[in-house]
């Protein structure tokens, strides 16, 4: 009886932790996002517009970036399997979105919520970190898939049009807080591919969601593929010119 | 990899009491809470459990050398608000007045820190991972983002280089079960939740090697 109680009381103090950071819980769904009533994608958050109106500075960005280093890596480049994806480089309009929406549990992330969350980062700083990513070089390989299915990929990606929001060189659009998928590491792409198939990343575009409704999980494995092996966009697009 | 066993712990605070009480009687007698007293008079009683350039000894006691001083004022005050509690440190620190802080820690700011080493070294490899790279499976970020690669740490960031490996065990488990709050940010207190004791006694051991000369 005794025992039972406090196997118990053990469980429901252990539960929520190991829970709230186990992948599966990664997919519990907003109440707020995708799939809920009246959700409406890309609806600017009060937070989301004060921060993009607050006055950038890198320099200071690079400094309170110091929190974010333990998880997404000193270079910003995340690490290889994709646990943590790469931040060189996304436009700076997309950080401050997804970081605004993680915050206000649109978009579910347990793993980095305590360190990104009001009483650890200020508006100001999710600005100044979002100006001093966008500047960064990306040096350090990225994860890829384990075969090179980036024929099957590009077929897919073209023939759906995802560039009509990434771009044809997986360069998003910063305007539009569409996020660069080029060279990001494989095991992020597909992960948040599959998130967004099933409808459990709150902040899914729903035409993005339509756009994929029927790729089958090879499809999703030969497109992640194919992102993760594109360059950095910046470096092509310098090219064109 | 339990934490020291009380009795043991009773005895060193014990130890460090008693050598706190044999200060205190070769002391002038105390003076009034109004009168300050001159910085070295008053290092006499720090130096005691700190050791007078702030390398302690003794493993519960931290050093506080070469600590940033912001840092080392501010605990000072917490200890004096209540907001971080010590057995040893709030009794202390009503004996000292709260304009004296500032000279205090600039004084063991500027003290040469000292190496330390650490007390079981088949630790140490385990914790140099934790340290460097986190613990990819529970979230746990690596704690060189903050503290620096070689632990010397920032003016937000405490220096954790060459820090007894007992205080910092104590240390993680007062974060993790949320006795010491005072972390700025609540940081500290989303970091120890997600180790157990193992890896704690791991990293702090790593932490006693470090000689943060970045
Ligand atoms: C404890 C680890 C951890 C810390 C610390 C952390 N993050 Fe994250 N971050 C993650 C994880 C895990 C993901 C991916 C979440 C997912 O798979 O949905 C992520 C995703 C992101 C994304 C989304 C990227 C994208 O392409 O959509 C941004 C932006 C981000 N983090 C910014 C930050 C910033 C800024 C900080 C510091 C204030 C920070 N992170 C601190 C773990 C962390
Ligand atoms: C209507 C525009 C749109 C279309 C079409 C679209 N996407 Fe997206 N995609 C988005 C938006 C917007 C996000 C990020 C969700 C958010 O936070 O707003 C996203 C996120 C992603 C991500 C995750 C990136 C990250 O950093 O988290 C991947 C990978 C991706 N899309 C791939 C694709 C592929 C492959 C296709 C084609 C099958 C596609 N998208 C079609 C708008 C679109
Ligand atoms: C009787 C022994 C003793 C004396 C005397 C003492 N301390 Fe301490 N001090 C400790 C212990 C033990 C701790 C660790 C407290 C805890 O468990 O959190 C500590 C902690 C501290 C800290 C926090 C260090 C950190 O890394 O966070 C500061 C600062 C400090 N003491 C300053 C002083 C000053 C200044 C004096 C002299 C006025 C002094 N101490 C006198 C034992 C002592
Ligand atoms: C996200 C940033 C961050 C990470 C990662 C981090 N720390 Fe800290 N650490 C802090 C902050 C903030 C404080 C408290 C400073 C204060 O009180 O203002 C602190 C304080 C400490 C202290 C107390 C120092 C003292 O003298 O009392 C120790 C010990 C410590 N950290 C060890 C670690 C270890 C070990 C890790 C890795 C497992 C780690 N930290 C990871 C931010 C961090």
């Amino acid at each position: 009886m005794m025992n039972k109680t406090l196997a118990c009381i053990a469980l429901t103090l252990l539960l929520p932790i190991h829970a709230a950071l186990a992948d599966v819980a990664d997919e519990r769904k907003s109440p707020l996002g995708y799939g809920s009533k009246g959700y409406v994608w890309g609806t600017i958050s009060l937070e989301q517009a004060e921060v993009m109106k607050l006055v950038p500075d890198a320099r200071r960005g690079e400094e309170a970036f110091r929190g974010c280093r333990g998880c997404h890596k000193r270079d910003a480049a995340g690490v290889m399997d994709g646990t943590y994806p790469r931040l060189t480089g996304q436009h700076a309009s997309v950080v401050i979105k997804q970081v605004t929406e993680v915050r206000s549990g649109l978009r579910i992330n347990p793993k980095m919520d305590p360190f990104a969350s009001d009483h650890a980062v200020t508006p100001q700083e999710i600005a100044d970190i979002a100006n001093y990513l966008s500047t960064l070089e990306t040096t350090r390989e990225n994860g890829k898939g384990p075969d090179n299915l980036s024929v099957r990929g590009k077929a897919l990606y073209l023939r759906n049009r995802c560039g009509i929001c990434h771009g044809d060189n997986g360069e998003g659009n910063a305007d539009k807080f569409y996020p660069v998928v080029a060279a990001q590491h494989y095991g992020y792409l597909l992960r948040e591919m599959v998130h967004i198939k099933k409808g459990t990343r709150g902040n899914s575009h729903p035409r993005m969601v339509k756009a994929i409704g029927k790729f089958s999980h090879a499809d999703l494995e030969a497109v992640a593929d194919y992102l993760s092996r594109l360059p950095d966009y910046r470096r092509v697009l310098a090219k064109g010119k | 990899m339990s934490r020291m066993h009380p009795s043991t712990r009773w005895l060193r605070r014990h130890a460090a009491v008693t050598v706190l009480g044999l200060t205190l009687l070769a002391l002038p007698p105390l003076v009034h809470a109004q009168d300050i007293p001159p910085l070295s008079e008053r290092l006499q009683l720090c130096a005691s459990c700190h050791a007078m350039d702030g390398n302690s000894v003794i493993p519960e006691n931290p050093k506080i050398s070469g600590m940033d001083a912001g840092y080392l004022e501010r605990q000072m005050a917490d200890f004096k608000s209540g907001v971080r509690k010590s057995p040893v440190m709030s009794g202390i620190i009503p004996l000292v007045d709260g304009k004296e802080f500032a000279a205090l820690a600039g004084h063991f700011s500027a003290q040469k820190p000292g190496k330390g080493v650490a007390a079981d070294p088949r630790l140490v490899a385990e914790g140099k991972a934790i340290f460097d790279e986190g613990i990819v499976g529970s979230a746990v970020p690596a704690c060189s983002g903050c503290h620096n690669e070689d632990g010397s740490g920032t003016e937000k960031y405490p220096r954790v280089a060459g820090q007894h490996t007992a205080y910092v065990v104590q240390q993680m488990l007062n974060f993790k079960s949320g006795e010491r709050a005072n972390d700025s940010r609540a940081l500290m207190r989303a970091v120890a939740k997600r180790m157990n004791e193992k890896e704690i006694r791991a990293v702090a051991e790593y932490v006693a090697t470090l000689s943060g000369s970045e």
